[in-house]
């Protein structure tokens, strides 16, 4: 039978940890604790190294990787500084992590976990480098802006920024779009019609 | 309760240290050390030192133990270690073997 344990505030364990209940942490553990059921990290609990268990919720202090079968839940107050992997993860707000997060069941990340981890970083992260890139790159898009508000109505306005901006491809185009207005050149045109009417007549 | 519960079912490589109570039923290798009461359970299997202010054994222990206040061995409990202590009792049913030393 699997009975719950508890490591007291003022207990302090250097080593391992392992079983197959489920076990409370309200003080230290210097060791990887690995439980077949539920792990709680109280709020004044603190563990260095890597956390597996079925549902894992930390209010407290996390130095490793946390590995939930079912979940891994950071509550008000937690800290942790490794990575989360969990079919569920929840991180509730006033929750610190630095680490990678990821939520899938246990047989993806098992066979080589760091392999996994390091070829998944890009498509889990995937939403934060085109995040930072808007602003990084801001300045310069501006001018690209102009070119985009070139290209649909404001063409003739900015004729010199379009011949800077665009690339020769587009330019083209533009010098075909500009080509148009030069028509108005038969103004002259028209004095020429009038005055070959004239003629005619 | 307990500050400090090792159920049944947990193993412990490793050392503990605490200023609380301690309860061990589970499996513990390495060393205990609390400044309050140890007790290990009847399903328990340490192997290790330990030391408390008083240390009360019904699972089996391989290891020295020391406690200024007392020693007692329950029925069904068994030590393998010597014992350092103020009072020390071994219950009918016990088992043990080891040095005693009671600072006489």
């Amino acid at each position: 039978m699997s009975q719950s344990s508890v490591i007291g505030a003022g207990t302090i364990v250097r080593g391992n940890v392992e079983g197959d209940g489920s076990l409370e942490i309200f003080g230290r553990v210097e060791g990887d604790v690995s439980m077949g059921g539920d792990v709680v990290i109280g709020e004044a609990g603190a563990v260095r190294g890597n956390v597996s268990g079925e549902k894992i919720s930390v209010q407290g202090a996390v130095q490793g990787d946390l590995r939930g079968t079912d979940a891994v839940l950071l509550e008000r107050g937690a800290k942790v500084v490794g990575d989360l992997s969990a079919p569920r993860i929840g991180i509730a707000n006033g929750a610190l992590v630095r680490g990678t997060v990821r939520t899938e069941g246990e047989p993806a990340l098992s066979p080589n976990k760091r392999g996994a981890a390091t070829v998944l970083k890009p498509t889990a992260f995937a939403a934060k480098p085109v995040a930072k890139a808007a602003p990084q790159y801001a300045p310069p898009p501006r001018l690209a802006d102009e070119v985009d508000d070139d290209d649909d109505d404001e063409a003739e306005d900015s004729d010199e920024h379009q011949a800077v901006m665009l690339p020769p491809a587009r330019s083209r185009e533009k010098e075909a779009e500009r080509r148009p207005p030069p028509p108005v050149l038969p103004s002259l045109g028209k004095g020429a019609k009038a005055k070959k009417k004239k003629h005619r007549d | 309760m307990a500050g400090t519960v090792i159920g049944e079912g947990l193993s412990i490589e490793g050392d503990i240290t605490s200023d609380e109570e301690v309860v061990v039923q589970g499996n513990l290798r390495g060393k205990l050390t609390s400044s309050d009461a140890v007790s290990i359970g009847p399903t328990s299997v340490v192997q290790a030192d330990i030391a408390g202010q008083s240390v009360s054994i019904a699972g089996q222990v391989t290891g020295d133990v020391t406690a200024p206040e007392r020693v007692d061995i329950q029925a069904g409990g068994r030590l393998v270690g010597d014992v350092k202590a103020a009072r020390f009792t071994i219950a009918d049913g016990a088992s043990f073997k080891g040095a005693v030393d009671m600072e006489v």
